[in-house]
């Protein structure tokens, strides 16, 4: 958690005046306080106070047995949910140098890419609801739906999937299941292809985000800026390519790339990613081979490891530090909301009051994520 | 004092208070319901517009400690007084011919403003910054679109003078006079020379009724419903009342000055004429455009009064003066 990330544009003096957006709003998914100074429709000063989610995961991980903790960190967040129980069981099975069987790794593509689309489409519908286009908002979710109901029919859940488990994977997929989602996969391209369209072409959409939240490479890579955010502003950074872990290195994907660096390009970006994890996603289906889910646990030594991975959002950074017990000595996670978040107030310079949420979501900010 | 008498009955019974009410707020829920059904949502009941303003007269009446009483008090009343004086004036073609029969479109065009002016003073005496952002955003607005609604009546109204004093210079603004004209020579909504003004008109209708795409002034995911943020209860419910009396207002009007004609010489099917009418009127430039839009920015939206409405309102006004 960072408190009050504060800048200053130029002098305020008696033509501002303060308005507060948040802690709660309507425009904002979670809680996070935006005190901005602001003269006429101009945001002349933005002071970012977040802390208000703050749950204490961290302590209570290292309160219980690394088997209950897959539940647990599952719970940081709800649309990267799975991300975080990944992640967490990589980075247990390197600590106990576990190799987890081929087709567990295949499974857990999968599952990280079905949540991904879903994810995506997610927060370019709230872009949609926060400009107010109501049914550009509905036919997303609508779209939407079609991910979530793959995940219902595969995992019995819609958001947290508890497909994870340490070694493995819990749930096995049969044929017919396959065969489900290569159906799903065939309905939702067009309707995805279709939106993009939209969020390409509306004259609407256009002049609300098209040139809006800039944000040049330079200040990408002086604040370390991961994920969606930094690969539209030109920086080609992601986890499943500079440091590949279960399928991914088998998989044939590209990294999407733009240099845009506007609200209306990461948009843009989203929807050519689900283009890319939906090809993956079909790689999976072909490719899975038979096997076991999962490899067996091995003794918990004293040692420390690290994983990661890429989220929806970016990269996701877990540590852990075992003693020997069950209990994990310390485990320690940090998300790509922690990062993006300092893409903000670069942002916001001098943006309009309208455009404050706008420019918040497409940073896609997981609020619960980085304040835990 | 019959007179009296009579104008104040009209002003509470038809077409104002009670039937404009009751015609608004159809509207309203029709509207909803549409609008959802366009998402494919269910959408609210019919009469979703009385149980909101129900529950919302049971509630009590929160003032802000820092708000300026009266004037919070007052703006209400102000925008509900001048919507229910305007309704009066709505002449129904072959039903009711209006309140005063001299010079009633330029008293409509001195009301209408009226509502956008209290939720202004609401938004302002409220003293929270949503409200004087919705203050600045609803007088930007309001200047935008008034400008083409002064040249669209002022068409209408050189249009029908021309017409009555056989070709020379006039204007009349007198809206039975308008309408009478327009039952004998045909409904101005069908005269090529005034389609670019009924175009004006119906790009009018949203920014007036502020929805999207120009509901900026109380544009929810901004400024949480700007001035109205600080309303609730029986004062809200005003509010939405007077939303209400304006859908009829200006659908009635729109109907009045474009297509006025009747069909039958019995009133209740006149009735019937107008209503439809009125409603064809919203569903096609409040309903369709806002399910089809999203919220512009206010810059935007300014540009887009002062350029597009304006141009097309000057057209029919050259027309008119020239042809």
């Amino acid at each position: 958690m960072k408190a009050d990330t504060t800048i200053e544009t130029t002098v305020t003096g008696p033509r501002t005046f303060s308005m507060p957006l948040g802690p709660v709003h309507v425009a904002l998914e979670e809680p996070v306080y935006f005190h901005l100074e602001v003269e006429g429709e101009t945001v002349r000063k933005v002071t970012l106070t977040s802390g208000h989610v703050h749950r204490g995961m961290e302590a209570l991980a290292a309160q219980r047995n690394l088997i209950k903790n897959v539940t647990l960190t599952e719970r940081v967040c709800s649309l990267c949910s799975n991300s975080h129980s990944f992640t967490y069981c990589m980075a247990v099975e390197n600590v106990l140098g576990i190799s987890i069987p081929m087709r567990a790794r295949y499974l857990r593509t999968m599952s990280e890419e079905i949540k991904r689309v879903a994810s995506h489409l997610f927060n370019t519908a709230i872009q949609a609801h926060i400009i107010g286009y109501k049914s550009l908002f509905m036919h997303t979710m609508e779209v939407r739906e079609i991910m979530q109901d793959v995940k219902e029919t595969v995992y019995g859940n819609r958001m947290n999937i508890s497909s994870n488990c340490i070694g493995g994977v819990k749930c096995d997929l049969t044929p017919e299941l396959f065969k489900y989602i290569l159906g799903a996969l065939d309905k939702v391209e067009p309707l995805v292809d279709e939106l993009r369209e939209i969020y390409a072409t509306n004259p609407l959409v256009l002049g609300r985000t098209k040139g809006i939240g800039m944000f040049p490479k330079e200040d990408a890579l002086r604040l370390g800026i991961v994920g969606p955010v930094a690969r539209g502003s030109g920086i080609c950074k992601d986890v499943r390519k500079d440091s590949p872990y279960a399928a991914y290195p088998l998989v044939d994907f590209k990294v999407v790339v733009k240099d845009g660096a506007c609200c209306h390009t990461r948009t843009q970006l989203r929807f050519d990613e689900i283009f890319e994890s939906i090809s993956i996603i079909r790689q999976c289906c072909r490719d899975t081979p038979d096997g076991p889910l999962v490899a067996p646990m091995n003794e918990i030594r004293v040692a420390e490891a690290v994983a990661r991975t890429e989220a929806p959002r970016g990269e996701v950074f877990y540590y852990i530090r075992t003693d020997g017990t069950d209990v994990p000595a310390r485990l320690k996670w940090r998300v790509p909301s922690y990062m993006n978040w300092e893409a903000l107030p670069v942002m916001m310079k001098n943006c309009n009051v309208a455009d404050v949420a706008l420019i918040t979501n497409t940073i896609d900010p997981c609020v619960s994520c980085t304040e835990r | 004092m019959t007179d009296t008498l009579l104008a104040l009955l009209h002003m509470c019974l038809f077409p104002g208070g009670v039937f404009a009410l009751a015609v608004g707020f159809f509207f309203k829920g029709l509207d909803r319901r549409v609008e959802a059904r366009l998402q494919s949502r269910v959408g609210p009941p019919l009469v979703q517009p009385w149980i909101d303003i129900a529950k919302l007269l049971t509630k009590e009446t929160l003032i802000p400690k820092t708000a300026c009483r009266q004037a919070f008090l007052m703006a209400p009343v102000l925008g509900f007084t001048g919507m229910a004086v305007c309704a009066a004036f709505i002449p129904v073609p072959g039903v009711f011919n209006g309140l005063f029969n001299m010079g009633d479109l330029l008293v409509l065009f001195y009301l209408l403003p009226i509502p956008a002016m209290a939720i202004m003073v609401g938004g302002s005496a409220s003293s929270s910054p949503f409200g004087a952002m919705g203050f600045s955003r609803e007088m930007s607005l309001m200047l935008a679109y008034e400008t083409p609604l002064l040249m669209i009546l002022l068409t209408v109204a050189m249009l029908v003078g021309k017409g009555l004093t056989g070709g020379a210079w006039g204007a009349e603004f007198s809206l039975l006079k308008i309408v009478a004209y327009q039952q004998q020579t045909g409904s101005f909504g069908l005269n090529p020379v005034m389609i670019p003004a009924l175009l004006a008109y119906l790009i009018f209708l949203p920014g007036t009724m502020g929805v999207a795409p120009f509901d900026i002034p109380e544009a929810e995911t901004e400024i949480i419903e700007g001035p109205l943020l600080e309303y609730g209860g029986p004062l809200l419910a005003l509010f939405q009342v007077t939303s209400a009396l304006k859908t009829f207002v200006v659908l009635g009007l729109g109907v009045a000055l474009f297509f006025p004609g009747t069909v039958s010489d019995l009133w209740l099917v006149n009735l019937g004429w107008f209503l439809l009418k009125t409603l064809a009127l919203m569903l096609l430039s409040l309903t369709l455009v806002k399910s089809a839009s999203g919220r512009m920015r206010i810059d935007q939206a300014f540009r887009f009064y002062v350029t597009v409405p304006c141009a097309l309102a000057l057209c029919s006004l050259l027309l008119v003066w020239f042809v």
